[in-house]
């Protein structure tokens, strides 16, 4: 019986008074419609008090709004947690703000002589109501957390239900006291709106917030020499404010899309096992390249004969690539009269790897800057850029037993003349350059 | 690292009469129709293509892997799941899509490929079509690689509301930080009036 | 002249570029005045360089968490960052294109600061400096460019500190030598590799930026003590405030820069714009690929370099070097009609060489 009062009868009551009020005030008492302005008898405190107050209530009145508006987009965003968080602790920071700005507001409104001489009743009637409100709020929005999510689901469709004239008070019925305390203040609220200031909400001077400052002065030489002092300080005060609205605006933004996107890129990765290990497996090949280059130089730093390919792998067309002693690429063809011949594969313009296809003209190309090398002298093509030809490399070959068979210099000097048979068993070596005193 | 070798030296004289697997008439179609430079890795595991030591070739299988080869070759029809170790995914969708008989016919007509392939498959999910990917000459299964000015459109829808709130916060933060310092300004100016 | 004199005359110079007296907030930031003309955009291209650095400095140090500087393992890491690190790849690609709008912009504020004549009598230091910071942002650009460790950074690498070498041939005697050790003092060894990697990490993380850092102060200083240069020979049409007003119009042309930045780091992976072989891991033992080119902003060099005989482009980039570094003096007495001129050219040549420089290319060499 009593929840039936409380959650059915206050809530009709409630809006009927509201509505049949308001009409009455704005049809028969107009000018009355906002809050009466304190700021002409005490502007120094009010800064502190009305704006925190304000910012706060309107952020968290707006959150009720949306989420009574639309309840699914609204549910279907609390499904992230750090959103839900984000929500909860911002509604959280805002009711402080409230609350702080409402308490310099009341300190206000009972120090100052002036303010106190124009309050009403209503008004500290109205102070008090809205300050148990909102900490009747705080406190139950943190007693029984995540409102945020659950409420779409409960309260939404009860107060939907009182104003489709379906009323269901069983969503309700079920809260914990400080929640239905919350519900009921905020009928009494309503109630009151047309007998208080409260009415100020429905004519909310969004004019002020694009219109340059205004003030008001008594009117003699003195206060208005002091009257442009006063704009200019009236107006840097509206930039800082638009100024830090601007900035609150663009770091609550950031602070929803990247908070969280810089915290995951510190923290790294998070792979599957299977792409943890094919990553694993890329390094590791890596690395084994790298020691397989490392042992090539130190190869070269200590053996007199390095073995480039066996003969019968070689080609008079297509070269085959090794690193020479110098570390530097090589080619290895088979020439004319059926030896190896071999040539570095660094172009002597800038020191790119020379290709090893070998084109009709006997040649073969560097790919950066097109110079073409005949392989055979080594020099490069007229007007070529590369200038020098690509020096011939010394070679050896090897038979199964380990003898030497042939060997020849860079200069095409050539030693031992094997017969075809013998050199089909034999491998390719090149042997370490004489340093020339 | 002798056994390594003495494999190299037993495999390459193995494959020789198989030089025809590595197909470069497709990659020097592409390289003429895009104007890229284009290697094996377009469809190959190591892009020196599928002959040597390396990563990816045949010189560097296991067992379990010559294994999945030899099935791979022999998917002469369209329609078999084939991973072969020396493809990429790339290589093996179109082995998949148009069975390895088809793809050796194409071989006088690369241009053709671009045709039999499924429009619709977008192997990176770029927004870009492999048979694009193919006639343009990028690699098909790397998302960041692609035409630009294709990549942009693509990347530009899938991100719209990542670019929509950079902007309402650098709109934000621009106007704010503006009025902070007008503010500033301001009050400083009063300040120094005052003084 | 006796020693004295020349002392005292050495510290009037100074005293003139550095006036103590204007070293105070009131005198550089609030009494400071810009003026209002058809080329006031220009001022903006120093603010410009600025923010980018900015950019390039947070990126940087984002990368610098993943980023492991050895032959093995710095290709593995850059793939790293751009497939798994969460927004690893918009750090990168912003990093990346940053680098190039900043050179851009240093490149246009440098030509228009040369057409408005922003280095006359006091501003020397500031144009010295700032030739320095180009040469600094052009070295940023070289090393920064090997540290992937990929097929073009390596190759382009090699090129480059191959034409150190070159140079040597056009010397005498035994200095015909000396380009060879300097290059190979750079690379740290014979061939570009591991000590390569190493010293051009330092000195795109560590050396370039702080020498950045100690010249940009400086241009800044000199920038805030002398004021904008007038820029035009008449009058400008009014002043306006450097501070707020300029500098939030510098601000709201900063927040333009950052929302196109974002958004073609997001939507173009800046590897897009090359072929994709060219981004494979370096190879020292395969052959080196097609289409090896330096960046976009050495074109203005390289295309030349390809066409023209080697000692043209020594010659004519050490005296360009010279000319730069010589500005204020040798161009004191030249009037600002000229020097549009000469600026209009100069980004001619750029314009086309940076567009054009490949068909100039082909059509030359076939």
């Amino acid at each position: 019986m009593v929840d039936a009062f409380f959650f059915v009868g206050l809530p009709y009551l409630a809006i009927v008074i509201c509505v049949a009020g308001c009409i009455w005030r704005s049809r028969y008492d107009q000018f009355s419609m906002s809050a009466r302005s304190s700021q002409f008898l005490e502007d120094g405190k009010l800064l502190f008090g009305s704006l925190p107050w304000h910012v706060g209530i309107i952020t968290i009145l707006l959150g009720h709004l949306v989420v009574a508006v639309v309840p699914r987009v609204w549910s279907s965003l609390m499904v992230i947690p750090a959103v839900l968080f984000g929500v909860e602790a911002l509604g959280v920071c805002c009711s402080l703000l409230a609350i702080a700005g409402l308490s310099a507001l009341i300190v206000r409104r009972i120090t100052d002589a002036r303010v106190q001489a124009v309050t009403t009743t209503m008004d500290l009637v109205v102070v008090v109501l809205l300050m148990a409100q909102i900490v009747i709020g705080l406190l139950s929005s943190i007693t029984f957390r995540y409102g945020a999510a659950w409420s779409a689901g409960t309260v939404v469709p009860y107060f939907w239900g009182i104003l489709t004239l379906q009323p269901e008070m069983a969503h309700v019925t079920g809260f914990p006291m400080l929640f239905k305390l919350h519900i009921i203040g905020a009928w009494v609220l309503i109630a009151l709106v047309p007998f208080t200031r409260l009415m100020h909400v429905l004519a909310v001077p969004l004019g002020y917030i694009f219109r340059a400052p205004q003030l008001v002065l008594w009117n003699n030489p003195r206060r208005r020499r002091e009257a442009v002092d006063a704009t200019a300080r009236a107006e840097s005060r509206r930039d800082f404010i638009k100024g830090a609205v601007g900035i609150a605006g663009a770091s609550g933004l950031l602070a929803l899309g990247v908070s969280e996107k810089v915290v995951t890129y510190f923290k790294g990765p998070d792979p599957d096992p299977e792409a943890e290990s094919a990553l694993l497996q890329k390094k590791l090949e890596r690395l084994q390249q790298t020691a397989e280059e490392r042992q090539l130089e130190l190869e070269r730093q200590r053996v007199e004969m390095i073995l480039v390919a066996r003969y019968i792998e070689l080609d008079a067309a297509k070269g085959k690539y090794f690193i020479d002693y110098a570390m530097a690429p090589g080619l290895a063809f088979k020439g004319k009269n059926g030896l190896p011949l071999l040539i570095s594969a660094k172009c002597t313009h800038l020191g790119c790897t020379v290709g090893s296809q070998v084109n009709a003209e006997g040649q073969i190309m560097c790919p950066c800057h097109v110079s073409y090398f005949n392989i055979v002298t080594g020099q490069p093509n007229p007007g070529a850029p590369a200038k020098l030809p690509l020096p011939h490399l010394a070679w050896a070959l090897v038979d199964p037993s380990g003898n030497v068979v042939a060997s020849g210099l860079p200069g095409g000097e050539v030693e031992g003349t094997p017969s075809p048979e013998l050199l089909a068993q034999c491998s390719l070596y090149i042997t370490k350059p004489r340093h020339s005193a | 690292m002798n056994s390594r070798a003495a494999l190299l030296i037993v495999l390459a004289a193995a494959s020789v009469p198989h030089r025809a697997i590595a197909y470069p008439e497709f990659q020097a179609f592409v390289a003429k129709s895009s104007g890229r430079t284009v290697n094996c890795a377009m469809c190959h595991a190591n892009s020196d293509g599928p002959e040597g030591t390396g990563p990816g070739q045949i010189g560097h299988l296991n067992a379990a892997e010559l294994e999945r080869l030899g099935r791979a070759r022999s998917a002469l029809q369209p329609g078999q799941a084939v991973e072969s170790p020396i493809l990429n995914a790339f290589g093996n969708h179109i082995i998949k899509s148009i069975g390895k008989e088809k793809f050796v016919e194409l071989k006088v007509s690369p241009a053709h490929l671009a045709d039999l392939l499924p429009p619709d498959s977008d192997l990176d999910h770029d927004g870009i079509p492999d048979v694009r990917e193919y006639l343009d000459g990028t690699l098909p299964i790397n998302h960041n690689d692609g035409n630009p000015l294709l990549l942009f459109r693509h990347n530009f829808r899938t991100n719209l509301v990542a670019i929509a709130l950079t902007l309402a916060a650098t709109v934000c933060g621009v106007w704010g930080l503006g009025h902070l310092l007008h503010g500033f300004a301001t009050a400083s100016r009063i300040k120094d009036t005052e003084d | 002249m006796n020693l004295p004199e020349i002392i005292k005359n050495s510290e009037a110079y100074v005293a003139e570029r550095f006036p103590v007296e204007k070293m105070s907030y009131s005198a550089m930031v609030v009494k400071k005045e810009v003026p209002v003309h058809r080329l006031s955009w220009a001022y903006y291209m120093g603010g410009l360089a600025l923010f980018f650095f900015g950019v390039q400095m947070v990126t940087g140090l984002l990368l610098l968490f993943y980023y492991q500087p050895t032959v093995s393992d710095a290709h593995a890491s850059v793939e790293f960052i751009t497939d798994h690190v969460p927004g690893g790849s918009l750090v990168r690609n912003m990093h990346a294109w940053a680098s190039s709008m900043m050179i851009a912009a240093v490149m246009v504020h440098l030509l228009t600061a040369f057409a408005m004549k922003a280095f006359a009598k006091p501003r020397e230091i500031t144009w010295v400096t700032g030739v320095v910071l180009l040469g600094i942002t052009f070295g940023l650009g070289f090393t920064g460019y090997l540290l992937p460790w990929h097929q073009v950074a390596v190759n382009a690498t090699k090129i480059g500190l191959q034409s150190v070498q070159e140079v040597g041939q056009y010397l005498p005697g035994a200095m015909a030598e000396w380009p060879r050790i300097v290059k190979e003092t750079i690379q740290g060894e014979a061939a570009v590799g591991q000590a390569t990697l190493s010293r051009f990490f330092a000195l795109h993380v560590i050396i370039l930026p702080l020498a950045m850092m100690a010249t940009l102060g400086l241009h800044l200083l000199s920038v805030q003590l002398h004021g904008m240069s007038r820029g035009i020979d008449g009058p400008p049409k009014r002043q306006e405030k450097f501070f707020p007003t300029f500098f939030i119009k510098d601000l709201t042309v900063w927040g333009f820069a950052f929302i196109i930045l974002f958004v073609i780091a997001l939507c173009v992976p800046f590897e897009s714009l090359y072929s994709y072989p060219l981004f494979e891991p370096f190879n020292p033992k395969g052959s080196t690929p097609d289409g090896i080119k330096p960046e976009w902003y050495f074109y203005f060099l390289y295309y030349p370099l390809e066409l023209l005989p080697f000692w043209v482009i020594l010659v004519g980039s050490t005296v360009l070097g010279a000319v730069l570094m010589g500005t204020p003096w040798i161009f004191q007495n030249t009037s600002r009609k000229t020097l549009q001129i000469l600026t209009v050219l100069a980004a001619l040549y750029l314009f086309v060489m940076t567009v054009f420089g490949e068909q100039i290319y082909h059509m030359f060499k076939g």
